[in-house]
């Protein structure tokens, strides 16, 4: 709760290098993330987000640790998250803000609740190393 | 007319508002109202304003009941319905307001429901319901309704729907479910408009069925369209 309410790094980037929208259209949350980056580090970040309690918490925890990150590090949170979810593996190393997501295992309907703003995040990658 | 009326009517008209101008025929000053503000140079007391209100919600003309000197010309367009949630009862409802002559427009972000093939003919926006009503410029003769059971897309809705001049606002919900709305719009700085909202929607005709419902939506909005709150 504290961390949806927290939006760390909600906003926008000037001049992004990449950008990336995507949507959940069975619950209708979406969120925009956009990145500057360095070689492959990230070196700014900002996301707006439309969405649930668990999609507005991730995204703040995005907004907290991946600045910095180079983005096989985003890759391996990324699979990380995914398999904390599904199989109760612990939270992947040096996030350890997304422990508060364990508990989500229980709940299959609310998985990608919890890994839209990663998603957004990867393809604004993807979209940054387009150009 | 005075010019600085006529622009201000012309303005409405072209923004597609509904707006009435009330004329005094002892010596033809004028006020203009919009739905939400009066202008010009009479100064109607409390009972008339909302005399005048009525009128043109219900898209009528003629001298202000009551009244020997005061004539109201609306400038209504069609009613509009706006129903927020592309769910079972709206799939009734849009199509049933249709029929009985409003513009009905169904705002839902989850695609997957507002989908043309579950919504043909009808005006479907997939933007967040704060970003769409903003847009659509709510008016006096316009129409809310929240039917998506989920508190992330009614309440931005019912919080732009608050702060507008619309007709009628209702949500979808028990009456527990209601006062548990009530307490996040009161939190929302909202508590004193709440009582806007027509919860539990509808009026109490007994049927369970999404078309059943439908159709004690629909008669409420009329109601309310033609008889005004107090009925």
């Amino acid at each position: 709760m504290a961390l949806a309410n927290a939006a760390t790094g909600h906003g926008a980037l000037a001049a992004p290098d990449g950008r990336a929208f995507i949507d959940n259209p069975l619950c209708g949350d979406c969120v925009e993330m956009e990145v500057n980056l360095a070689g492959s580090r990230i070196t700014a970040l900002a996301h707006q987000v439309k969405g649930c309690l668990l999609c507005r918490a991730a995204a703040s925890v995005i907004g907290k640790r991946a600045v910095g990150a180079e983005s096989e590090e985003v890759e391996r949170i990324s699979a990380g998250v995914s398999e904390m979810l599904e199989q109760q593996a612990p939270p992947p190393a040096g996030w350890q803000e997304l422990s508060a997501f364990a508990p989500v295992h229980g709940h299959r309907s609310r998985y990608d609740c919890v890994r839209l703003p990663f998603r957004a995040l990867l393809a604004a990658l993807r979209a940054a190393g387009e150009r | 007319m005075k010019w600085a009326l006529y622009e201000r009517l012309r303005a409405a008209t072209a923004a597609g508002t509904s707006c009435a101008v009330v004329t005094r025929i002892a010596d033809g000053a004028q006020a203009f109202f919009d739905g939400e503000r009066w202008e010009g140079a009479i100064d109607l007391a409390a009972a008339q304003r909302a005399a005048v209100r009525g009128m043109l919600v219900a898209g009528r003309s003629g001298m202000l009941p009551g009244e020997q000197d005061l004539f109201v010309r609306s400038y209504a367009r069609a009613p509009r319905l706006i129903v927020v949630g592309a769910a079972h009862i709206s799939q009734f409802l849009a199509p049933m307001a249709t029929l009985a002559g409003f513009e009905v427009i169904v705002i839902d972000p989850r695609r997957a429901f507002a989908s043309a093939e579950r919504f043909p003919g009808v005006t479907l926006v997939t933007e967040w319901p704060d970003e769409a009503l903003a847009r659509l410029k709510l008016d006096a003769t316009s129409a809310v309704v929240t039917l998506t059971h989920d508190p992330k897309l009614d309440d931005p809705a019912l919080i732009a729907a608050l702060q507008s001049p619309v007709f009628y606002i209702g949500a979808l919900g028990s009456t527990r479910t209601h006062a548990k709305r009530v307490a996040r719009l009161t939190e929302a700085g909202l508590g004193d408009k709440a009582a806007r909202i027509h919860a539990p929607v509808g009026l109490d005709l007994g049927g369970r069925a999404p078309y059943e419902i439908a159709v004690s939506i629909l008669s409420e909005v009329i109601q309310v369209r033609y008889r005004g709150e107090a009925a």
